[in-house]
């Protein structure tokens, strides 16, 4: 067995590799962005967001254009020409939820945390990234959609224009749309910190909930049922309303964020006071 | 230096860290040695502000960890478990944790070459063998080149060249003036790397000396003696202030050297059939040590016993 001498043969400035001032928010967000483009899963899910959206757009579409030029038909085609983006939430809801719980789930929070201890701005970094993507994602796969879809319903004489009633808006719609569960996806997630859970609830909250709150009794239940997350953001990212009972696309998107807001205050606030 | 005062940390009904306090002084390897459990990894933790203590305080060069621009360029970290997602690959993996702290991209290619993952550094870390994570993982704690470095259970899942790897670079960094602080439950591991020794058991602090101190009084020699008129001895040995303790057929005994016990029972005439020096393991000290908190950290707590040491 050997003991070493207690050997001080250097003095090394603590502080010799530290800057005076912080690398600042823009550094936190470069990090964050490297981390979610780096992982598989990320590219995975917002190809498929593309294809599902602009895809099953198309393809309905496609097989519907004739009969809803004809006489039969008793729903607009500005039902259909936003098809597709109904599954294409599916995967920003998954990208939303993953950004957060797969840092728990592998350990990586600590090692985020370690590296920026200002967890405020490891969250807002971290909703920006998903903003940025998912609002750039979703406004480019419903353009695709439209263009795709609106290929067939011009040749049956019942394409819609851009400048349409509620076309445009329904396009940036979606984006902005998409971009509100992702975080409220990111929100859940940080309050449960399991990838299963926190997108079963969102799932669940956002396409099943949603819908079986307008059972609900009496003025209280209908005001419940329009106010729901689902109910409330997604008539914006339609141009016709699916459901007459439902807040106009604007009031109901402001609805929306303010809950999402609420939600990821409420994610801001345990996720400072918990341990990594 | 990291400047530990007071520190609890309890897990609803579990203490985990029970008011501890010590240094790490800067340009020596300070092992920080503990059982299973006993709370060297939520010690650490709270070092790096990852865990909010109960109570107390830790600060690294003179200030919280999280009050530091960019700590990662000030304390480096290797945490027990993986910090790492399996999907990404381990230049990534360093490249957004250097871009977190504006560490130049030139050091990930650095600190890659330095732990030999040079060749790996674009596969995905989920297909690394545990030795290879480990290796990132010190990676990860000497990318900012920083002048604290805390390592938890470096050595875990090394082979032996590995383990002696790991050994001599937290020698050369102490050697280059930098805090050292590694956590082990071996104590034959840190008498080879430690100059300083932090015990702990059961969330409290047992020994805190350098390592030459540890030695020179856990590890305890006595020498063992037989004798066909082992009574006879034994009341000799004792007269001349010896500690005497019969174990089976053989005497016990401290307080005299070999030399001294065989010229004593010569003088008097009697037999021996044995007489060795015997020195414990310092592993055995260790466990000596660690077992003796247990048995009176439970005595202190009925007592309601203020302070250990
Ligand atoms: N997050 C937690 N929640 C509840 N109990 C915890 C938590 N973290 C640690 N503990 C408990 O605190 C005690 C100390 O654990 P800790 O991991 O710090 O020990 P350790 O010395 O690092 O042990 P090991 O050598 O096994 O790594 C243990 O009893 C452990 O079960
Ligand atoms: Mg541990």
């Amino acid at each position: 067995m050997t003991v070493t001498a207690e050997s001080r043969t250097v003095e090394l400035d603590p502080r010799r590799n530290v800057p005076g001032t912080r690398p600042g928010f823009s550094s936190t967000l470069r990090a964050e962005w490297i981390k979610f483009w780096s992982v598989r899963s990320t590219m995975w899910s917002t190809v498929m967001l593309f294809v599902l959206g602009a895809g099953l757009t198309a393809l309905i579409c496609a097989t519907n254009a004739e009969w809803l030029a004809s006489s039969e038909a008793d729903e607009s085609p500005g039902s259909f020409i936003t098809f597709g983006l109904t599954f294409a939430q599916i995967t920003a809801i998954v990208l939303g939820t993953l950004t957060v719980t797969s840092e728990y789930g592998t350990g990586m929070i600590r090692a985020t945390l370690a590296a920026t201890p200002r967890r405020g701005a490891v969250l807002a970094a971290k909703a920006l990234v998903l903003t940025g993507t998912l609002f750039v994602a979703g406004t480019v796969t419903a353009f695709a959609g439209y263009f795709a879809g609106n290929f067939f319903l011009d040749r049956e004489g019942i394409g819609l224009a851009l400048s349409d009633d509620g076309v445009l808006r329904s396009m940036f719609g979606s984006g902005l749309y998409m971009t509100g569960l992702g975080l409220l996806a990111a929100g859940v997630g940080i309050l449960v910190r399991h990838t299963a859970a926190a997108l079963s609830m969102v799932l669940a909250l956002v396409f099943v909930a949603g819908n079986m709150a307008f059972l609900l009794p009496g003025t209280w239940g209908e005001w419940v049922a329009k106010l729901m997350p689902g109910n409330a953001g997604s008539p914006v990212a339609v141009p016709v309303p699916f459901n007459p009972e439902a807040l106009t696309p604007w009031t109901g998107f402001a609805a929306f964020g303010a809950e999402v807001l609420v939600l990821l205050v409420i994610g801001w606030m345990v996720f400072q006071r918990r341990d990594a | 230096m990291i400047s530990v005062s007071g520190l609890t940390k309890k897990y609803g009904d579990k203490v985990a860290v029970d008011d501890v306090s010590f240094t790490v002084a800067t340009g020596r390897v300070t092992g920080f040695l503990g059982p299973n459990g006993a709370g060297k990894s939520t010690t650490m933790r709270m070092v790096l502000g990852l865990d909010r203590p109960t109570a107390g305080s830790v600060t690294v060069n003179g200030r919280r960890y999280r009050d530091s621009p960019a700590p990662l360029r000030e304390v480096g970290a290797l945490l027990e478990a993986k910090a790492l997602h399996p999907g990404r690959s381990a230049r990534d993996h360093l490249r957004w944790l250097a871009a977190s702290n504006r560490i130049p991209t030139s050091r990930v290619d650095e600190v890659l070459e330095l732990v030999g993952l040079e060749a790996v550094a674009g596969t995905r870390v989920g297909k690394f063998s545990l030795g290879m994570g480990q290796r990132l993982g010190i990676a990860v704690a000497l990318l900012g080149d920083p002048p604290v470095v805390v390592l938890d259970e470096p050595v875990n899942g090394l082979d032996p060249e590995g383990i002696r790897w790991v050994r001599t670079l937290a020698r050369q960094l102490a050697t280059e003036g930098r805090t050292v602080f590694i956590s082990s439950h071996l104590m034959s591991e840190m008498a080879l790397t430690a100059d300083h020794l932090v015990v702990i058991g059961r969330g409290r602090i047992l020994a805190d000396c350098s390592m030459r101190e540890f030695i020179a009084e856990h590890a305890a020699s006595y020498v063992k003696v037989r004798s066909p008129q082992r009574g006879q001895v034994a009341d000799l040995l004792r007269g001349a202030g010896a500690d005497v303790t019969p174990v089976d057929d053989e005497l016990h005994v401290q307080g005299l050297d070999a030399a001294a016990v065989g010229e004593l029972v010569g003088d008097k005439g009697l037999y021996l059939h044995e007489l060795t020096l015997v020195r414990s393991s310092l592993e055995d000290a260790f466990m000596t040590l660690t077992s003796a908190s247990v048995e009176y950290s439970a005595r202190a707590r009925t007592d309601q016993a203020g302070a250990l040491r």
